[in-house]
C-alpha cells in the first residue's frame, strides 16, 4: 500500500505557531502602552510629560494615528489577557477564568461564562491548542526550554525529573477548593498565562512588577532545575482543563505508520513528553505540530477523528519491523 | 560557631521567613490599609468571589487611580483592584464598570442620579480639628473638588464643608485638600456597598 503524504503546509504549521505566540506576546507589551498614551491622552497635557512620557506617546501616536481619531475612547476596543479580554467588543475568556468565578462565588455569572463559550467550542475542536499557540507563558518556557538545551551543550546539567502527569488534575482541582474555600479565585494567582499578561501592564503602566513575578520566576527555575518544561506538564491548572476539554478533539495528530522509522525525533521535540512514536497523543496534545516539522519522513500528520489510534506498532521504514516481518523484507528485496 | 547552633539559627530564620509572611497574611483588612474598591463595587465578599483579576478596570481608567493589590491584604485580595483616594481619587468615568467582564463592577450608567444611587465606594468625613476652613481660615477646596457639588457636599460660613448623605466616596475631596494630613477622608463602605 503506498502510505499517504501529509498536506505539505503541515510542516510549516509550527512556524506559524511561533508567529501566533509572538503576535500574542507582543499584544500583551502593546496594550498597557496603549492605556498609557490613553492617559496621556485625557489629561490633555504633552507639554507637561516627561521625555521618556513624550516617548511612548509619539510612538503610540505614530502606530494608532491612521486608526484612531479619539485615541482616549477608540484605544478602549482593545483591552485585557490572554485571561481574559476585550477585543472591539467581544469579550473572550480562559475556560479557567468563570470556572474559577463559579467555585468562588458557588453561583454561575452567565454574560461571563459566555465569554468562554468559543475558547471551549475552539478547544473541542482543536484540544489543548491554547497551550502551544496562544499562551504567552508557553513563549517563555519554550525559550526557557532552548536555554536548557543550550545549558546541557555547554555542560550543565539541567533537570530532567519525569513526574505523573495526572498531578496537574490535582492541581486543579485543589485550586479550586481553594476558591471556594477563600471566596476569590485565588486560582489565578498560580495560573502563568494569567500572571504573564498581569505582569507585564504592571511592568508597563502600573509601576513594577507585582507578586506573581516571583511566582512565575520560580516556575521558570522549576523547568530549568527541576524537570524540563514541568510546570505545563506536570502542576499547571488551565492546561489541565484545557486537556479535559480537548480530550475528545476533532482534529489530532497521528502517525502514519507505513511512513515511519522509528527515528523518536519526535519524541525528542515534544514539548509537552508524549509519545508519537508509540502513537501516544492522547488528550495532553496541544496540536502544537512541531513533531510534524521535525519528522524526517513524513509520518506525522492532521487527522479527523475523536480518538487516536490505537498503538500501531514499529514504524514499516524501521529496522524493528523489517526484521520482524523478515520474510516479507526478502520478498519485496527479490 | 558550632553546626548545631548554625543549624538552629538557619531552622529559626527560615521559621520566621514563612511566619511573618504568613502573620502578615493573617491579618485581614487592617485599619491602617484604608483603601476603596472601583466605583460601583459589590460589597467586598461578592467582590472578591466574582473578581478574577484581569486588570481590565486599571487597563481603562483614564485617570490611573485603580491599582492592584499583591500580598498586603491577604491571600484573596491578590490582584484585585483598589483606589487609595489620597493617593490618586475616582473621576467616576464609569468605565471600569462597562469593561469589567466578571461583574464585579457592574455597569453604571455615567449621570449624576445613576451615580449617586449605585455608588457607594466610601463616605467623606470632616475632621474639624484640621479643616482649615473650620480653624476659621477660608478654604473650600474639597467642595470645588466634588464632581457632586452641593449634592454630595456643600459649604457653610467661611466654607466650612458638610458632607451630605449623598456622597459616593470617589475620594477627589480627600486627593485635594491641601491639608497635610488632609482633613477629609473616605471612610471605606466594604460591607455594605449595593451588592
Amino acid at each position: 500500500m503506498h502510505p499517504s503524504k501529509p498536506f505539505f503546509l503541515w510542516r510549516h504549521l509550527n512556524k506559524l505557531r511561533w508567529a501566533s505566540l509572538i503576535v500574542v506576546a507582543l499584544m500583551l507589551i502593546l496594550i498597557p502602552f496603549l492605556h498609557l498614551y490613553q492617559t496621556y491622552n485625557a489629561a490633555h497635557a504633552y507639554d507637561l510629560l516627561a521625555p521618556s512620557e513624550k516617548r511612548i506617546f509619539d510612538v503610540m501616536e505614530f502606530l494608532t494615528d491612521p486608526f484612531t481619531s479619539d485615541p482616549a475612547e477608540d484605544l478602549d476596543a482593545l483591552k485585557g489577557t490572554t485571561w481574559s479580554g476585550t477585543f472591539w467588543g467581544l469579550r473572550l475568556s480562559d475556560p479557567l477564568a468563570p470556572l474559577a468565578q463559579m467555585a468562588a462565588s458557588l453561583s454561575v455569572y452567565w454574560p461571563f461564562a459566555l465569554t468562554a463559550l468559543i475558547p471551549i467550542v475552539l478547544t473541542a475542536i482543536f484540544g489543548r491548542f491554547f497551550c502551544g499557540w496562544i499562551c504567552p507563558a508557553n513563549l517563555i518556557y519554550e525559550l526557557n526550554g532552548n536555554l536548557a538545551a543550550w545549558l546541557r551543550w555547554a555542560g550543565f546539567r539541567t533537570g530532567d525529573y519525569q513526574f505523573d502527569k495526572r498531578i496537574k488534575y490535582g492541581v486543579l482541582a485543589l485550586g479550586l477548593v481553594l476558591s471556594a474555600a477563600t471566596g476569590s479565585v485565588i486560582i489565578a494567582a498560580i495560573y502563568p498565562p494569567a500572571i504573564v499578561g498581569r505582569e507585564a501592564y504592571f511592568g508597563i503602566a502600573v509601576g513594577g512588577f507585582g507578586a506573581g513575578m516571583v511566582f512565575f520566576l520560580g516556575t521558570l527555575l522549576f523547568d530549568l532545575l527541576v524537570s524540563r518544561r514541568g510546570f505545563c506538564r506536570y502542576l499547571c491548572p488551565g492546561g489541565a482543563l484545557y486537556s479535559l476539554l480537548g480530550r475528545y478533539r476533532a482534529l489530532r495528530i497521528q502517525r502514519i505508520v507505513e511512513s515511519c522509522n522509528d527515528c523518536a525525533k519526535c519524541n525528542v521535540v515534544c514539548e509537552f513528553g508524549l509519545d508519537p512514536l508509540r502513537d501516544g497523543f492522547g488528550q495532553e496534545c496541544t496540536n502544537c505540530a512541531a513533531c510534524i516539522a521535525v519528522c524526517p519522513t513524513d509520518a506525522l500528520t492532521f487527522t479527523v477523528g475523536f480518538r487516536d489510534h490505537p498503538a500501531q506498532g514499529p514504524g514499516h521504514l524501521g529496522r524493528q519491523y523489517k526484521r520482524e516481518s523478515g520474510a516479507d523484507f526478502e520478498e519485496a528485496a527479490e | 560557631m558550632k553546626r548545631r547552633n548554625f543549624l538552629k539559627a538557619i531552622g529559626a530564620g527560615a521559621v520566621a521567613a514563612v511566619a511573618a509572611p504568613a502573620g502578615a497574611m493573617a491579618a485581614r483588612n487592617r485599619p491602617s490599609l484604608r483603601y476603596i474598591r472601583p466605583p460601583g463595587s459589590h460589597d467586598e465578599e461578592t467582590f472578591l468571589s466574582k473578581c478574577i483579576n484581569c486588570g481590565q478596570c486599571g487597563e481603562v481608567c483614564p485617570n490611573r487611580c485603580i491599582k492592584f493589590f499583591g500580598l498586603q491584604n491577604g491571600a484573596s485580595s491578590i490582584g484585585t483592584p483598589y483606589i487609595k483616594a489620597r493617593e490618586k481619587a475616582c473621576i467616576l468615568c464609569m468605565k471600569c464598570g462597562d469593561v469589567c467582564p466578571t461583574g464585579a463592577i457592574p455597569k453604571i450608567k455615567r449621570e449624576a442620579k445613576a451615580v449617586i444611587e449605585g455608588v457607594k465606594m466610601g463616605h467623606a468625613v470632616v475632621d474639624r480639628e484640621l479643616c482649615l476652613s473650620w480653624q476659621g481660615k477660608t478654604c473650600g477646596v474639597c467642595y470645588r473638588a466634588c464632581p457632586l457639588a452641593d449634592v454630595a457636599i456643600r459649604v457653610g460660613r467661611l466654607e466650612q464643608p458638610h458632607v451630605l448623605n449623598d456622597c459616593v466616596g470617589c475620594g477627589l475631596c480627600e486627593r485635594t485638600c491641601i491639608q497635610m494630613p488632609q482633613a477629609i477622608r473616605i471612610v471605606p463602605n466594604h460591607g455594605t456597598g449595593n451588592g
